[in-house]
């Protein structure tokens, strides 16, 4: 199973179409996510992980490193397993 | 006799999803009036009092000043429960001093005890003298309509009722002429700036007192007649045509009002409407199609937002009211369904027969929309989401309401919380569906 930062860069990708990106890149201000991008990138990780994630949480996460980390903490809180 | 307006019973108040979400049935209008104006109009009751929905109740508490599921208010006096989807026609009025009531069909709003029960059982009145009332169980209303059903005479009944809130838009346009015709009045008694044409007969026209009628409006009564409420104002190059009501301080922005509109008050409306019920606060500023539907209060259109309200086919339109299953709405003329709250960005093109529920937020896509938008659903980029949550949705409730000096309350937002609860399957159902859509 890939970890959960390789998935969440993949996502990422796949979205924003960027592929070089370090953990402390901004989704907004790095990566040029817009706020629709933002909600979309939510639903995404969502369906990837099998979360539900509050809204309001998951869209204050700013960086790829805090998302990995945020996603991580929502995981282990549902009972999903994970690599880390 | 004191009138009880029951909207606490309903195994299917769905059916008026999602206009009933944050309010009880009989405040939809139809014509000029809501469905307890109506009642009230025909029954002639001394007092009301209300049962609504408990999540509901607190809050409807701040917007009348009648009892709120008071259950005091069984007794002491004769009784007639009604459920506001019964139509008001299926009365007799109460008539003071002992005079006898008409010799109609109907069901006199005075007389002995008796529940009348449609074929399904369900209880559409409960007419009880005072006499009857204390051999009753009222502690709360749902016992207190059983033991009535249990105790007192039962009348097998098939009155005529309202089935679900296509049923209000499709009898829009007789009910406004009928109601114009009650009204009685005619005539110009607000501000008329020339030219103005007026087709048809000039009796079929009323513009009340402070209403303003601008230059190179047309006034179009010959099919029905047109009624232009306080404080309205039409601006040029609107033309309205009746049967029409415009409600009071609404305004009409070079509009193509077509036939059959019942606009509420504090509305603004532009492009072009059609056999339409627009609850009031509503905003339909500008260009785009609005066509046999309802639509809630604090409602904002964006510019071209349009519906369909006919299918190519010219079959009957159905409706999913739930999400899932699609009801057959037995007309090839309906519309959308857009509920309290809910606003669409330009552009917006809604399918025939829509359902956008309240406090829905719909950013177009350039294609018809799916039929189904759930209630504090995020319709972005083609699929249904949590977006920026109920949070960002209520800050932009109060400034629209701030906005035209109305107040959204702690009661209001606990009870769209509730709200927020009960719609809460079908949205979810409909965020994991696009979840997926996306991961494709």
């Amino acid at each position: 199973m890939a970890t959960v930062e390789e998935r969440v860069r993949a996502i990422t990708t796949a979205k924003l179409g960027v592929e070089d990106m370090k953990l402390e890149d901004s989704f907004t201000a790095d990566l040029g996510a817009e706020s629709v991008d933002s909600i979309e990138l939510v639903a995404m990780f969502e369906e990837e992980f099998g979360i539900e994630m509050d809204e309001d949480a998951a869209l204050a996460v700013e960086t790829v490193g805090d998302a990995i980390t945020f996603i991580a903490k929502v995981c282990k809180e549902q009972g999903v397993e994970i690599e880390e | 006799m004191r009138l009880i307006l029951i909207d606490s019973l309903r195994e299917n108040r769905s059916n008026f999803y999602p206009l009933v979400l944050g309010r009880p049935i009989w405040e939809l209008r139809c014509g000029f009036s809501s469905l307890e104006d109506k009642l009230i109009a025909k029954i002639n009751p001394d007092e009301i009092a209300y049962f609504v929905p408990d999540y509901m109740a607190t809050y409807y508490r701040t917007q009348v000043e009648k009892p709120v599921n008071d259950v005091t208010m069984l007794a002491g006096d004769d009784l007639l429960l009604v459920d506001p989807s019964v139509k008001a026609a299926n009365f007799d009025p109460a008539l003071a001093g002992g005079q006898a009531p008409p010799a109609e069909a109907g069901v006199k709003a005075k007389g002995p005890s008796e529940i009348g029960i449609n074929e399904q059982g369900q209880v559409l009145y409960s007419r009880i003298s005072e006499k009857d009332v204390g051999g009753l169980t009222a502690g709360s209303i749902d016992q207190f309509v059983a033991s009535a059903k249990a105790s007192l005479p039962n009348v097998k009944c098939e009155l005529s009722t309202w089935e679900y809130t296509w049923d209000l838009v499709l009898a829009n346009c007789e009910e406004i002429a009928t109601e114009f015709a009650v009204a009685g009045r005619s005539g110009i008694e607000g501000n008329v700036e020339e030219p103005l044409a007026i087709r048809g007969s000039k009796k079929d026209v009323y513009v009340a007192p402070g209403a303003k009628v601008h230059p190179m409006v047309t006034l179009d009564a010959e099919h029905g007649p047109i009624y232009i409420d306080e404080g309205a104002e039409i601006h040029p190059f609107s033309r309205v045509e009746g049967p029409c009501y415009i409600g009071k301080n609404s305004l009409l922005l070079g509009a193509k009002c077509r036939e059959g509109n019942s606009i509420g008050d504090f509305c603004r409306v532009g492009g072009e409407v059609e056999e339409s019920i627009i609850h009031g606060y509503s905003n339909k500023y500008h260009d785009g199609f609005l066509g046999h539907s309802y639509v809630g209060e604090w409602v904002n259109l964006g510019a071209l937002t349009t519906n369909s309200d006919l299918k190519n086919d010219y079959s009957n339109v159905s409706v999913m009211l739930d999400g899932r299953r699609s009801i057959d709405t037995g007309s090839t003329k309906v519309g959308s369904l857009i509920g309290d709250h809910a606003k669409t960005s330009i552009g917006t093109l809604l399918n025939t027969g829509s359902y956008v529920g309240a406090m829905a937020l719909i950013m177009a896509t350039g294609k018809p929309l799916p039929k189904h938008i759930p209630s504090f659903g995020w319709f972005i980029e083609g699929i249904v989401t949590k977006g920026f949550g109920k949070g960002r949705l209520y800050e932009a409730a109060k400034t629209a309401m701030s906005r035209r000096r109305c107040q959204w309350t702690q009661q209001t937002e606990a009870m769209w919380d509730a709200v927020f609860e009960i719609t809460s399957p079908v949205r979810k159902a409909a965020i994991k569906k696009g979840r997926r859509r996306l991961s494709m």
